[in-house]
């Protein structure tokens, strides 16, 4: 650092250092910054659930039954309280935690997947091909999805994996678009032409030159169909179709503290709490990353 | 304009197709129906009559076009509960159904359609902000922790409201609100960017640089542009009023046809399930349908038999 000490440039310093907070929140507002450690934060509890719940999630104390949390006068043996058969809430939280975000993630992984193939196979073969991917796009966003995955939970019977790949086809339908209509134009582009001229087989066009072009638009769709997907899981485990005991999930919590929403309530405000925070959180992640990867998408 | 709503009307008739054959698929390969009603222990002479009954012995295709020529003829089979016609099963649960998604549509109407509006003119104005926090808020919190935390508040803590049930029209409150809320603020936050894209385009500015007031360039140019997406949404909300409550019914115990779909699932009733699932679609697609033919309405470029370019 040089040694000028001049008033105007310590004030045009200041003024500038300013501009770099001001500039700081304005590229990451508190609420972006609140939702990535939110999400940080779930991940890490989700991964290391094992670890960090106090109690095994199954585990009854039947003689602390319905025992209060401690900010409502309870113990710190059991911080968030115990439900009827006197499980740990907190423990139960942590799994459920984890349990909810391997779906989410699963089935948002899976129906990326679904939905960018279909779109690669419209925009690719055109024609025929490109009409039945429609037809079942149209299908698919016509029909309220909670509608057909009850149809399939009751009589397919309910297994996690099977739940996981039928959530995995929540929300194809948007990436389907976002990829063919993204194809379509890029094909028409000099790259993926140029490529493909040099002898690239399609597979090589799609996965290495198409996908990387179009994987900031995917991404911010798959941000839209997360919070959905945690939204959809936790409401079929509330109405006690979803997630079955004994494992547990977000919405299973909920849907059993319903049960003792007058003399017990802790047990549904915490899983409630994390349900709203984390789909709060990826939202405001999700636009803001929106803003930035993509301004067309607005 | 013929040609569009007739391509539409092929859609929406494959639509339909397609939840049939669906229903079909997943209902009759996922199980034998037989063993579900009656135990798997019961004499094998029952299981038989039973499938000979329901005509599941016939072969696969044959079930299929037996299934599509009962519906054709409006019979959509009985629940295998209680014995009764699933489509009556249904049709008596939609009055109830209707009583709360009803009054709940209005709310989202006159709560979301101008909050979204207001919300754009005013950008970035204290109120756009409290507006899209709310509505953030609305499309995050699920219909039923909404439900519950105001069953906890003014049913539990402060007495004023039922938590549920269906004997007067203080019980609906609860529902019709949980349900509006939600839908205002997906609402406004269509509105709202639907009016903020047609802000920017050039006419806009043409508009109000030629010196119309401000308040024709709102109402004439503005409103009718950003009505195309906002008619979309709320297409998809008018053909959900059937089934869109399957969750709030469950919170509140409301007999609607949510909650019938929820126990014939838990059930296993094939019939009723199917009925629903049926209706649903027809509704969804019946919605579509006018949906279209407003755009057409709305977007005299249509007319000409230009296509839709699909909203991502």
């Amino acid at each position: 650092m040089a040694s000028i000490e001049t008033t105007p440039l310590a004030a045009e310093a200041e003024k500038a250092e300013r501009g770099k907070l001001s500039r700081f929140l304005e590229a990451y507002p508190p609420l972006v910054i609140f939702g990535i450690t939110w999400i940080a934060a779930t991940l890490i509890v989700a991964i290391f659930a094992d670890l960090l719940a106090p109690y095994i999630y199954s585990a009854l104390d039947l003689k602390a039954r319905l025992a209060p949390p401690v900010f409502m006068g309870g113990t710190w043996a059991h911080p968030l309280g115990t439900d009827e058969l006197g499980r740990d809430v907190l423990s139960r939280l942590v799994i459920s935690i984890r349990i909810s975000l391997l779906i989410a993630f699963a089935s948002t992984i899976l129906s990326a997947t679904i939905g960018v193939l279909l779109g690669f196979l419209a925009a690719h073969f055109r024609g025929l091909v490109e009409q039945v991917v429609l037809t079942l796009i149209d299908f698919q966003a016509s029909m309220p999805f909670m509608i057909i995955a009850l149809a399939v939970l009751a009589f397919f019977g309910n297994t996690l994996t099977l739940f996981i790949c039928l959530m995995g086809f929540y929300g194809w339908e948007r990436a389907a678009r976002i990829a063919r209509g993204l194809t379509i134009a890029a094909n028409e582009q000099g790259y993926a032409a140029s490529v493909r001229d040099i002898g690239a087989s399609p597979l090589r066009v799609y996965g290495l030159h198409v996908l990387p072009n179009i994987a900031s638009t995917l991404i911010v769709s798959v941000t839209l169909t997360f919070p959905e997907v945690i939204l959809l899981e936790s409401g079929l485990s509330f109405l006690g179709l979803g997630v079955q005991p004994p494992l547990t999930s977000l919405g299973n919590m909920v849907g059993y503290g319903r049960e003792y929403l007058q003399s017990a309530p802790w047990i549904l405000l915490a899983p409630s709490a994390v349900i709203v925070l984390t789909t709060f959180s990826i939202s405001m992640v999700g636009d803001w990353l929106r803003d930035r990867l993509d301004p067309t998408l607005r | 304009m013929l040609r569009y709503i007739a391509s539409r009307g092929l859609r929406a008739l494959i639509t339909i197709f397609l939840v049939l054959s669906f229903a079909f698929v997943i209902l009759r390969l996922s199980g034998d129906p037989a063993l579900l009603i009656l135990s798997p222990d019961a004499p094998p002479e029952a299981l038989e009559a039973f499938r000979k009954g329901w005509g599941l012995d016939a072969p696969l295709w044959r079930q299929y076009l037996g299934y599509f020529l009962n519906i054709a003829e409006g019979n959509f089979g009985q629940s295998m509960r209680d014995g009764r016609p699933a489509i009556d099963l249904v049709l008596e649960r939609i009055p109830a159904t209707l009583a709360i998604t009803l009054p709940a549509f209005a709310l989202k109407l006159l709560i979301g359609v101008p909050a979204g509006i207001f919300a754009a003119l005013h950008r970035n104005s204290l109120i756009d902000r409290l507006v899209m926090s709310l509505s953030v808020a609305g499309y995050t919190i699920p219909s039923f922790v909404l439900g519950l935390v105001l069953v906890l508040v003014f049913a539990v803590n402060l007495g004023w409201l039922p938590s549920g049930g269906y004997t007067s029209p203080w019980h609906a409150v609860l529902p019709i609100v949980t349900l509006g809320l939600g839908g205002a603020a997906i609402l406004a936050r269509f509105t709202r960017s639907a009016m903020l894209e047609v802000l920017g385009q050039p006419y806009i500015r043409t508009a109000s640089a030629k010196g119309l007031i401000w308040r024709r360039v709102v109402t004439s140019h503005a409103l009718p542009n950003a009505a195309i997406p906002t008619v979309t949404i709320i297409g998809f909300m008018v053909g959900s009023l059937i089934a869109g409550a399957v969750v709030v019914e469950s919170v509140f115990s409301w007999p609607g046809v949510g909650r019938l779909l929820v126990s014939a699932v838990a059930n296993r009733d094939l019939a009723v399930v199917q009925a629903i699932l049926l209706l649903v679609a027809a509704c969804m697609v019946t919605s579509n349908l006018v949906v279209d033919a407003l755009y057409g309405w709305i977007d005299p470029r249509l007319r000409s038999g230009r296509t839709v370019k699909a909203g991502g």
